[in-house]
């Protein structure tokens, strides 16, 4: 296990909708929401993950596949009350056991301190950008934390993030454009 | 003479591991372990820096990062402390501010002049504006410490956040007490100490009882242990700011710490006496001293006396001969002198003790050292009885006449303090909510009380933090405060020589100090600013305190009503490198940027943006490519990246309304498939931003900001509804979506070689929308005419760009395409008379100024600005926006060039440029409205001051009827 590794999410499709009608129309096609504002679902085992933004606002990434494709189609038809949002984000997988010395230098937010137990979805700034962030636990109290951002932030992003990642003994692949 | 003594256990030195480095020129060596200064105060040097205004000599003061005497220029780097960096193999290592070198120093003989260098003698000579030039260099040349080179290397040191339940600032025999009792109760502990041991005033003292030495060692050894706690030696608490935030500077990092409670266990500093030249090298603080031999087995000299006023001296002087360092006499300030078993011990080993008397005078020696001190009876008032003066010889002395609390930390952290006659320190009196203090700095001296003090507080920082039991009153410690004072009542004494030196950074002696006073600057602050007195580098740490005293003599009250100084960050002085730390300039960059960069563009920073400025050619001029790309859009195709516009979407039954109540005109009655332009004002009527709004059906919009404003607008925007609370969503796809200009009299022909969509005038007009694929991917098309030609806006989502701008780009390179950058870009919407928002427009330019009042439906119920507007209509404007041309033969003025008329400034040029297409300069200006009519002449200030002339003509000035954009039929 390396001290800490940066790579860029790929083969991945992301979607996004707004709306007072968002949470119920997503049932309706079957997707399971979180129920808190700020929290996040991921279902295994097709990695379906629905982040709830604020209360009536989501994130839904899963495997380039027919998920986000029958979403996007339904949405499409302008379901009322539901609106979407084009997700365009650049994503990163920041893991390894330096991962919080990576963080700290990176962001003010504790992460250290977040309860993996606790899904949260954490909207923050990471070297001046905007990101969301997912923690995820890995085995052995290792923690894996998932993070997007804007697409035109994405290489800059991956350059800092990755400059950080490589001074700490990690690994940075893939995160330029 | 300081000299290395043998080998010993406490020492902190790797004798196997030698170094070796030069000084002023020559190579002198040293072990590991060794600091700068303790490696060259073992070579015997008389002296290490001269000081910065009389540029005396100046040898080891503190010996603990608290004073200048040592500042080093090493390697390059400017303003090295040498007591606490430690030695490298190599090291090149200079003393700063001389001029010539530390030994033959030019500046050596501004001593001789200091009668008319009196303090603030600055404020009242070189008021002569001929002669004032001249100073001002002289000053700048002689002021300042160490060099900074602009060709220095830059290298970047890493800041990270940290986190802690519980910060202990202090790791000596209190602090490990907070921070155990603290982790014990399951909280966790950051713990930082400037030194990069821990341990404290206690650490390394092989005189101390053995059993407080054991005590001390277990502290240690469980700190080490403990998994709750992140010890960081070798670290400064620089500052302290909002809710227990903490600014830790370590050697190579910054740590900005945020805590749920903090423990002060930062000790105290010792402070020295006043007296004539006790600033000579070999004088020194006696904490000082014992550091350098303890860790480094330097000793002070060969022949040592000490000057007393606590019981410190007297532990002093048997560490002293402990190390085997011969102590002539300790000179004792007081005449009652406890009855204690130190002292005791110093009698039975013979150590000549003289009561009631004070140092009087140092006399330097043949390099500038002591070599004896003269000394004198003191009564109980505190007067000198010069007559009786005694000497001994000596080539060390050291101070051990009191202490200074080291507050200022606490100050910074909302803390006050108050001055206690009985123990002559400021202690801590309110702390505020999650701050604690412990140890000497709250006065208690014992050593067995500082480890109960310091458990005292951790405990109850720790319950502030949440773990553990609540303790009790935080004012009221159960440790009781030391008995004895440790530290003298008025350790100054006059002479008539004077150099008796209050603040040693600064070179202040006691009569500039009364000279301030009586020149009316007579408060604590007011006394600081005018005489300097604790704003060198140690800022005021051995001066602040011997300071006050001086002025409540004179103004005959006591300390206590003076009161310190305002403490602010930073604490110690910081490094620029460890604030500056790793840049992050976020940069953003549009989809197809590799494109541009395939394409040879030369990149410009705009915003926050990089944008192509030009695409280069080989055989071209940056001009030339210019032109070439702005004579390609106007008789062929050109092709530009403008997916750094702010893109946004508003849905719901109420989204046109919304956009009526945020944009001057109105669109709630637009119609599906057409697009508008859209005016927005702030409600004093100022044009903030502009933008193109597009219907896309009933109750759907997408609408494009400046680049600058997109943020600033989206936020705007987010804030109104969330005001208005209107029936309708908004999302910013700004970063989401890339954007292009395809534009030319072929653009028609060729984009319709992507699309199925007809695009033919009479199914796609001007000012329409539609949705269309375009190379296979579905796009956003806007007939639009910024740059004043047949013209498409083709939006994509950002994963299509960079396929639709090679589909594009193929289109065209048969037909002469060129893509183009922003300052083609720039001249074509010139050429069009069409303003910048920010560039056209100032903070005060209304849409009556900008003659933009064709863009705003006053008729509307409400607008953000309507009211100010209206007002504004009934007034005559302050400036108007108007097109100028630039006579043939005038040089071409620059943005922000003045309009003179008759010797007063009647307006400025916005925008300017030399069109090639039109065979002319011309350019855009705010104008009085008196000089704002077509045909007006005007006279432009230009660089250098001379006069270009030019005239007021309308706009547009190409295409003046709009055909061109509107291209009923292709050319």
């Amino acid at each position: 296990m390396t001290a800490s590794s940066l790579k860029r999410r790929s083969g991945r499709e992301r979607l996004g909708l707004k709306g007072p009608q968002a949470a119920l129309w997503l049932g309706s096609q079957g997707v399971a929401v979180p129920a808190a504002p700020n929290t996040v679902l991921i279902e295994e085992p097709q990695d379906l993950l629905i982040a709830r933004l604020g209360t009536s606002e989501f994130f839904v990434e899963a495997a380039a596949g027919p998920t986000i494709a029958r979403l996007s189609r339904s949405l499409a038809e302008k379901p009322p009350g539901v609106f979407p949002v084009l997700r365009e984000d650049w994503g990163f997988d920041l893991a390894g056991e330096d991962v919080h010395a990576v963080l700290a230098q990176v962001c003010n937010v504790n992460f250290a301190a977040l309860a993996p137990t606790s899904s949260p979805v954490i909207m923050t700034m990471m070297v001046g950008v905007a990101v969301l962030v997912v923690p995820q636990a890995a085995g052995q109290g290792r923690c894996c934390y998932r993070i997007w951002c804007d697409p035109t932030f994405g290489p800059y992003l991956g350059e800092a993030l990755g400059a950080v990642v490589v001074e700490s003994g990690g690994i940075s692949t893939g995160v330029s454009a | 003479m300081m000299f290395r003594l043998d080998a010993h256990p406490c020492e902190w030195l790797d004798r196997k591991v030698k170094l070796s480095f030069t000084f002023e020129g020559h190579e002198y060596r040293g072990y590991g372990g060794d600091t700068i200064s303790s490696a060259l105060a073992a070579a015997g040097l008389p002296f290490l820096g001269r000081s910065f205004k009389y540029h005396r000599p100046r040898g080891i003061l503190s010996f603990a990062n608290h004073d200048s005497n040592v500042l080093f220029q090493v390697d390059g780097v400017a303003n090295v402390r040498g007591d606490v960096t430690p030695l490298r193999d190599g090291m090149r290592v200079s003393a700063v501010n001389t001029f010539g070198g530390l030994a033959r120093d030019k500046a050596r003989m501004l001593g001789a002049f200091g009668r008319f260098l009196p303090v603030g003698f600055y404020y009242k000579a070189f008021h002569s504006k001929t002669l004032f030039p001249r100073w001002e260099r002289m000053f700048r040349a002689f002021t300042g410490l160490g060099e900074v080179s602009a060709l220095a290397e830059r290298r970047p040191t890493p800041k990270r956040y940290g986190f802690c339940d519980v910060l202990v600032i202090g790791a000596g025999p209190s602090g490990l007490g907070a921070a155990l009792e603290a982790a014990g109760a399951g909280a966790r502990v950051a713990l930082v100490d400037e030194s990069l041991r821990f341990g404290g005033s206690v650490a390394g003292s092989i005189a101390i009882a053995s059993e407080q030495q054991r005590s001390l060692d277990a502290l240690l050894d469980a700190a080490a242990k403990s998994p709750m706690i992140e010890r960081l030696p070798a670290t400064v608490a620089a500052g302290y700011y909002a809710d227990h935030w903490v600014a830790l500077a370590e050697p190579e990092r910054l740590t900005k710490m945020r805590a749920r409670a903090v423990v002060f266990a930062s000790g105290v500093i010792e402070q020295p006496a006043v007296f004539s030249n006790n600033d000579l090298p070999g004088i020194m603080l006696a904490s000082g001293a014992l550091r350098l031999l303890s860790r480094h087995r330097v000793a002070p000299g060969r022949r040592v006396v000490i000057v007393a006023a606590n019981l410190e001296a007297y532990a002093a002087c048997l560490e002293l001969h402990a190390h085997g360092v011969k102590v002539a006499a300790v000179i004792d300030m007081r005449s009652d002198v406890e009855d204690d078993a130190t002292v005791a011990s110093c009698m039975t080993l013979g150590v000549r003790i003289v009561k009631a008397h004070a140092p009087y005078h140092a006399v330097p020696g043949a390099h500038g050292a002591v070599r004896a001190l003269e000394f004198a009876p003191i009564d109980a008032a505190g007067q000198i009885h010069a007559k009786a003066v005694q000497r001994i010889d000596c080539d060390a002395v050291l101070l051990s006449v009191g202490w200074a609390g080291a507050v200022q930390l606490l100050l910074q952290a909302g803390a006050t303090t108050h001055y206690s006659d009985a123990f002559q320190q400021f202690l801590p009196h309110d702390l505020p909510p999650g701050v604690f203090a412990a140890g000497r700095v709250n006065g208690v001296y014992d050593f067995a009380s500082r480890i109960a003090d310091g458990r005292r507080a951790g405990a109850m920082a720790a319950a502030h933090a949440g773990f553990g039991a609540t303790a009790g009153d935080q004012l009221a410690p159960p440790i009781a405060r030391s008995r004895r004072c440790p530290s003298h009542r008025f350790p100054i004494i006059d002479h008539p020589g004077a150099k008796n030196f209050v603040d040693f950074d600064e070179d202040l002696q006691v009569k500039d100090l009364e000279n301030a006073a009586q020149e009316g600057f007579d408060s604590s602050e007011l006394m600081k600013r005018y005489s300097t007195v604790g704003m060198g580098p140690s800022q005021g740490k051995h001066s602040n305190l011997n300071a006050l005293r001086v002025l409540a003599r004179v103004r005959g009250i006591g300390v206590a009503e003076l009161g310190l100084t305002t403490a602010r960050p930073m604490y110690q002085p910081v490094p620029m490198k460890l604030l500056a730390g790793r840049s992050f300039l976020a940069e953003r960059r549009t989809p197809i940027d590799a494109e541009h960069t395939a394409s040879g563009c030369v990149w410009m920073p705009a915003g926050n943006w990089r944008r192509p400025e030009y695409y280069a050619r080989a055989g071209e001029t940056r001009a030339e490519s210019i032109a070439a790309e702005v004579h390609a859009v106007r008789t062929r195709v050109g092709l530009i990246d403008v997916g750094t516009l702010g893109k946004i979407e508003i849905y719901g039954p109420q989204a046109g309304e919304f956009l009526d109540r945020v944009y001057t005109g109105k669109f709630s009655n637009l119609r599906v498939g057409m697009t508008r332009y859209g005016l927005m004002l702030d409600e004093a009527g100022v044009i903030i931003d502009d933008g193109v709004i597009a219907r896309l059906s009933e109750e759907s919009f997408y609408f494009t900001t400046t680049t600058s404003g997109s943020a600033t607008v989206f936020r705007e925007l987010l804030r109104m509804n969330a005001l208005w609370g209107l029936d309708c969503a908004l999302v910013n796809v700004t970063g989401h979506r890339a954007a292009f200009n395809f534009a030319g009299p072929a653009s028609r022909d060729l984009l319709q070689a992507l699309t199925d969509t007809d695009l033919a005038e009479a199914a796609f007009p001007f000012l329409g929308v539609r949705e269309a694929p375009i190379a296979g991917y579905l796009a956003r098309l806007m007939r639009v005419g910024f740059v004043g030609e047949l013209g498409y806006e083709i939006h994509v989502s950002a994963g299509a760009a960079a396929g639709v701008w090679r589909a594009l780009v193929a289109a065209g390179r048969d037909h002469g395409l060129r893509p183009f950058g922003v300052e083609a870009q720039r001249l074509l919407r010139l050429e069009k008379g069409h303003l910048i928002v920010s560039q056209d427009t100032d903070g005060l330019t209304d849409p009556i100024q900008a003659n933009a009042m064709w863009a705003v439906s006053m008729q509307k119920p409400f607008f953000v600005g309507q009211r100010s507007l209206k007002i504004l209509q009934s007034r005559a404007p302050r400036q108007l926006l108007v097109g100028v041309e630039i006579d043939a033969s005038a040089p071409l003025p620059k943005e922000c060039h003045l309009v003179i008329d008759q010797g007063n400034i009647a307006g400025r040029i916005t925008s300017i440029a030399r069109s090639a297409t039109l065979g002319k300069s011309i350019g855009l200006a705010l104008l009085s409205p008196e000089l704002a009519k077509p045909g007006c002449q005007l006279s432009i200030r230009v660089d250098g001051g001379a006069i270009a002339h030019a005239r007021v003509v309308p706009t547009p000035f190409y295409d003046p009827k709009n055909l061109r954009q509107k291209a009923a039929g292709a050319p």
